[in-house]
This record gives structure tokens, C-alpha cells and sequence, in this order.
């Protein structure tokens, strides 16, 4: 039988770890090889016990019973399951009131299909730069984006840590447009008491079972703050013939799932805690920045490097990057990019050719701009300068696993001469940006 | 004939058990094996599966190369396939007699599963949307066609790379007639694909099994 039931623990770390040779350099990989596998999500005997329970009820009611207690949990005024968070994001768009040709406010430093969405739902992106320390958009720069067509600004919760949505409220009201959230990322998460999901007038999550709530495969939920924005999204999809309904398998292990989110939750708030103190002792790594009062929900945990910590100030920073990643990723640590250039440069949003012959871009040719990475210049700076933990940090690992991550990111800190070697010895030829475009 | 619980239960349990319940996994299996079910029973050598059977009346048209301003060649559309192609921003013309419409629409039901599958073999058009909804799994699609350009258009709307579904991270473009415009996230979930597919091969089997003792096709 194929199980997911890990073959062996962890060793306890001995503390010669950080010490050895590096692994790129013959030592012994802090994480050994055969031992690097995280697993996510967790499956238990109560999940499948509720599928098989869910058989005796309707579709529908499966799938209503998951809506509610994810709705109720998130305080949300309404709810709409849906087949994806790109389904999602279409019906919280045009839920909010989004039109055809209209334009809609969006960072450029997210996933693609949050600006794909927007295209769903037969209106504009438009995008902006993001702010150098969260990492979501800058309610500045979406405020110097507005015309007399902009409906909505769409911030994201960027990896999970809730956008500036005070500053961006203000500029919605000062505007005339409306907030729409998009919350995939930030399940749990939340500024004081309120949660991302229920700060807008729609948002939109995903809910696929790489995410920090995952379901039984692919789901999204949009949610609404009236009643008549649900019914806009409603009838859209009535009107349209568009099947976007979640399988009732999917929502069944997503009910089982909600109750342990909150165990899941506390282990990764406890091991991003964890993790942030070790990397704040390197000098060479920062850890995400979190403000007072915002609740991170650490889907992704993007990592800082300060080359001139270890005298290093003098190599360009992608270069270092370059090094520390492979170094990483030799120790057995899997840190990634997670995207290379600003998401306008990928292929959809240079050719723009939409459902076919340019529509909707074509409604609105001002608003449909080309662009290169120079335009967001702090994207750019941060896809140069950080490193990214996925799913081996959103996973609850066990603490003996994140330990050996901090003790390889103390490792590699107390080795800038290595990283030297390495950019000398690899050459590496151009920054990210001038890659083909990652969408991970 | 229609599934047992029992049946559902030991897929779902199955799958469960493997912990891979996400399309994107590489290692997942389920997704692959509905796939090869449909190729193999319906004589096509590429299959796309999708969400819903909307998602696949989008994953044909997209195939054939119909985007919006367009008119394309259809099947008789009931009222609902009718404003969603509408709402694509193409004009649906019912083929004639003498014509072939760009793609054929037929419903697995759980009553008559093994039969529909044969006539989609049947099918002359380039591509044939499977509904795989009323087998009871939730919403479910397929699109069957022999032709490799279908596939790959069809592919590529239903994820937001350039390839498939295991290689879809990046968008380096081999193919620039292919580049991508909208892409929905039209992906199956592996637990929906399982029992799918449980659901096809029982069907398959028992009318493969009725027509050996000679007691007619399964009903």
C-alpha cells in the first residue's frame, strides 16, 4: 500500500552541525538525504472517516455544511464555495460590482492568477509596485494608479501576511472604489480580531491542498460583506451557465480539516517564531516582517539576505542569492524563488490575448500597458535579494525539522567565503528577472 | 449500474492513504489512470480532464482555436451550454445534418456509462466533451480528441503555465502560437478522479461481462 507515513525520524541534532563542512563542499547535509520529505496535508482518521459519513448526505448539503463553518470561522458575511481560487477571485470581483472594462488594481508581485481573474472577469489589471517591507502592494502606489475607470483595488495577503488594508480602505473611500481581497494565502490570518477574508467588500481564497487549509484536492470560497454582492455573483453564474461548484468530496475533507486549522496554525506560528529568532542571530538572513497587530499566517516564509552583514557588499546581491541557494538546497533545505520577474512580464500579460482577440483588453486599450521588470522596481529588488521556504515550512514539521533548518541557515552564515568561492566559480550570467518567467 | 458505497469508500480510502490528493503532485497516479481509461475506451490518444463539464465545453472550443468574436460549429447545446458559450464571446451555430460540429457533447450517466463511452469512440468530430458529472462525484469533464494541438491549447487553459500539469511552473515558451491568453484554474481534484474512474471501469467491466454470457448490453 502507498502510504505517506514517514520511514524513519529525524536524528536529534548533536551539535556539530553547524560546525562540519558545508554539504556543496563534500561535508554531511545538516538534513540527510531520504529524510527531506514534509508532508502536507495531513491526513487522519477523522478525514477519512467524514468522507465516508458525507456518502449518506446530498451533495449539496456537503458542500453547505463546509461553506458555513468555513464562513462562520473566517466572519464573513456570506459565502460562495467554488471549484478554485481562480474561481474564486472571479466571483468576489464580480460580486464587488466589476464590469467589463473596467479597471482593477492589482500588486505585480503575486501569483498569476490573481490577475488572471481579473481578466475572468472581463476586466482590466492593472498593475502596481509593492511595499519593500511586506511585500503586498503599496496602498501609494495603487492610489497613483486610479482613473475615472479603476471599480476595485485588489490587494493580495502576499505568503500570508495581511496587505496594508487601513491605508487602502482610505484610498478606497477617498476614490470611489471598492476592496477586494485576495485572501489565498492567508488563511488565518488577520489584522487585531478581523481575519483576511472578511476585510473587503468580496475576497477571494484558494483552497487546493497545498494551501495552509487545504481540501480534498481544488476549491476556492469566495465570501461577501452583503447580501447583495453575494447575489451579483450568484446570478452570474446562473446567467452564464458557468459550473464552477465544489465536488462534495472535496468540501467533505475540508470540514474535517477546519477543525485541526487551529493546531496547524499554532505550529507553524510556532516554528516561524522559532526559525525568525535564529535568522536574526545570522546577520547575513532576515526573517519576514511582521507589523503590530498583523497575524501571519506563514504560507510562505521569505527569506532576506544583507550581503554587506558579512562583507559581502562588494558581489551583487542576486549573485549572493544565487550562492546561498545552492548551498541551502545542498544542506537539504528546498528554499526556492517563487516567482522571478513581475507577474505583467509574464507571457499572458505581454501578448494579452485574453478569451481571444485581445477582449477585454481591447475594451479599455489605455489601461492595457506593456511592461518590464525596470516598472516595479522594488519587486525586482526583492526577487534579487530573498529566498523562499514553501511547503516545507507551511507543513506542521516536527521541531527537530525546523531546528536543522536553522542550524543550516547558521551554517551557511558562517561561511561568506564560500559563498564568494561560489560566485566566483559559477559566473552566473544574468538576474532573475531576465529569465523566462516562473510562475513558482 | 451504479456504484456501491463500499466501492467509493475503499477508492477515497485509498487515495487518502497515499496522502497525495493534489493535481499538481507529480507523484500522483489517479489523474494519469482516469486518463489512460478514457484514452483506451474511447480510442483517442489524448485526453484532458477538467472540472466541469463547462470547463470542458471551454477546453474543446479552446482546442479547436474559437476565442472570442468568433462562431463555431457546435453540437445541439441545451440552454445553460448555450449562454456559457455566449458568455465566452462566441457564437455557437448548430451544425446541420451534413455538417460535423468542431466538438460532440456526450453525458456519462451512471446508468448508461459503458454506452456513452462508446459512442464518444464513435464520435467523427476532432474532439469529444465527456459531462462525468452525473456519475455523483461532483462536477467533472473531459475533453478526447486525437489531435496533439487540441490537447496542448486545451491544456494550457486549464493551468497558468506553459505545459502540463507537472511541469506547469514555467512559462518558457517553445511554441508561440500556443502562448496562453485567459487560463482558468480548470484543474481535477485526484480524489473526484479516482472514483471516477472506479465508477468507468465497473461499468466497462460488467457490460464487457454481459456481452460475454450474451445477455445484452448493460442497462
Amino acid at each position: 500500500m502507498i502510504t505517506d507515513f514517514p520511514e524513519a525520524p529525524l536524528p536529534l541534532l548533536d551539535g556539530t552541525e553547524t560546525t562540519a563542512e558545508l554539504a556543496e563542499f563534500g561535508g554531511d547535509p545538516v538534513i540527510p538525504k531520504g529524510l527531506r520529505r514534509t508532508v502536507f496535508p495531513v491526513i487522519t482518521k477523522e478525514d477519512t472517516f467524514h468522507m465516508l459519513r458525507s456518502q449518506r448526505s446530498s451533495p449539496e448539503k456537503v458542500v453547505e455544511e463546509f461553506a458555513e463553518r468555513y464562513r462562520s470561522y473566517v466572519g464573513a458575511h456570506s459565502a460562495l464555495p467554488v471549484a478554485s481560487g481562480t474561481a474564486s477571485l472571479h466571483m468576489a470581483l464580480v460580486g464587488a460590482g466589476v464590469m467589463p472594462g473596467d479597471e482593477v488594481i492589482v500588486p505585480a508581485f503575486t501569483f498569476i492568477a490573481t490577475a488572471q481573474a481579473v481578466v475572468a472577469a472581463k476586466a482590466v489589471p492593472v498593475f502596481v509596485d509593492i511595499d519593500p517591507h511586506t511585500y503586498c502592494m503599496a496602498p501609494e502606489r495603487a492610489e497613483a494608479a486610479i482613473t475615472e475607470r479603476t471599480k476595485a483595488i485588489m490587494p493580495v495577503h502576499v505568503h500570508g501576511l495581511p496587505a496594508d488594508v487601513p491605508a487602502l480602505r482610505g484610498v478606497c473611500e477617498r476614490n470611489g472604489t471598492v476592496l477586494v481581497e485576495d485572501a489565498s494565502h492567508a488563511h488565518s490570518a488577520g489584522i487585531g480580531d478581523s481575519m483576511c477574508g472578511s476585510l473587503g467588500t468580496a475576497a477571494g481564497q484558494s483552497l487546493m491542498a497545498d494551501k495552509n487549509f487545504p481540501l480534498g484536492g481544488e476549491g476556492g470560497i469566495a465570501f461577501f460583506s452583503s447580501d447583495e454582492a453575494h447575489q451579483r455573483a450568484v446570478s452570474c453564474l446562473a446567467r452564464n451557465g458557468i459550473d464552477y461548484r465544489m465536488s462534495w468530496i472535496v468540501a467533505s475533507f475540508g470540514t474535517s480539516q477546519l477543525q485541526r486549522l487551529g493546531y496547524y496554525d499554532a505550529i507553524r506560528a510556532r516554528n516561524a517564531a522559532e526559525l525568525s529568532r535564529a535568522l536574526d542571530e545570522t546577520g547575513l538572513f532576515t526573517p519576514p516582517y511582521v507589523p503590530e497587530g498583523y497575524t501571519h499566517s506563514y504560507n510562505m516564509y521569505r527569506i532576506g539576505l544583507r550581503p554587506e552583514a558579512v562583507g559581502l557588499e562588494d558581489l551583487p546581491v542576486w549573485k549572493v542569492k544565487e550562492a546561498v541557494h545552492e548551498l541551502l538546497v545542498a544542506e537539504g533545505v528546498p528554499a526556492r524563488e517563487w516567482q522571478n520577474t513581475p507577474i505583467p512580464c509574464h507571457l499572458p500579460f505581454t501578448h494579452r490575448h485574453g478569451f481571444g482577440n485581445g477582449y477585454p483588453f481591447t475594451l479599455n486599450p489605455e489601461a492595457a500597458r506593456d511592461h518590464t521588470p525596470q516598472d516595479f522596481p522594488v519587486v525586482r529588488a526583492m526577487l534579487e535579494s530573498t529566498l523562499v521556504l514553501c511547503r516545507e515550512l507551511r507543513s506542521p514539521v516536527e521541531h527537530e525539522r525546523l531546528q536543522r533548518y536553522a542550524a543550516a541557515f547558521r551554517k551557511i552564515a558562517k561561511r561568506p567565503d564560500a559563498i564568494r568561492t561560489l560566485v566566483n566559480e559559477r559566473n552566473y550570467p544574468r538576474p532573475p528577472h531576465q529569465e523566462a518567467a516562473r510562475l513558482g | 449500474m451504479k456504484m456501491e458505497s463500499i466501492d467509493t469508500a475503499m477508492v477515497l480510502n485509498r487515495i487518502l492513504t497515499s496522502g497525495i490528493v493534489m493535481s499538481i503532485e507529480k507523484n500522483d497516479k489517479e489523474l494519469p489512470g482516469l486518463e489512460r481509461l478514457l484514452s483506451k475506451h474511447t480510442s483517442r490518444s489524448e485526453v484532458v480532464l477538467l472540472n466541469s463539464r463547462t470547463a470542458a465545453v471551454h477546453a474543446a472550443l479552446a482546442g479547436l482555436g474559437k476565442g472570442h468574436g468568433e462562431n463555431a460549429l457546435c453540437p445541439e447545446l441545451d440552454e445553460e451550454l448555450r449562454a456559457f458559450v455566449t458568455w465566452l464571446g462566441i457564437t455557437p451555430d448548430e451544425a446541420g445534418e451534413e455538417e460535423t460540429p468542431g466538438f460532440d457533447l456526450v453525458t456519462v450517466t451512471p446508468e448508461h456509462a459503458s454506452e456513452r463511452i462508446a459512442e464518444a469512440g464513435r464520435s467523427t468530430a476532432a474532439a469529444v466533451v465527456l459531462d462525468l458529472t452525473p456519475l455523483g462525484f461532483g462536477p467533472a469533464g473531459a475533453v478526447v480528441t486525437d489531435l496533439r494541438r487540441v490537447r496542448d491549447r486545451a491544456e494550457r487553459l486549464k493551468i497558468f503555465g506553459a505545459f502540463d500539469l507537472r511541469t506547469m511552473w514555467t512559462q518558457r515558451e517553445s511554441e508561440p502560437d500556443l502562448v496562453p491568453g485567459v487560463q482558468f484554474n480548470y484543474r481535477l481534484s485526484p480524489l473526484v478522479a479516482g472514483c471516477v474512474r472506479m465508477a468507468l471501469m465497473q461499468a466497462l467491466s460488467a457490460d464487457k461481462a454481459s456481452r460475454t454470457s450474451g445477455t445484452g448490453v448493460n442497462s
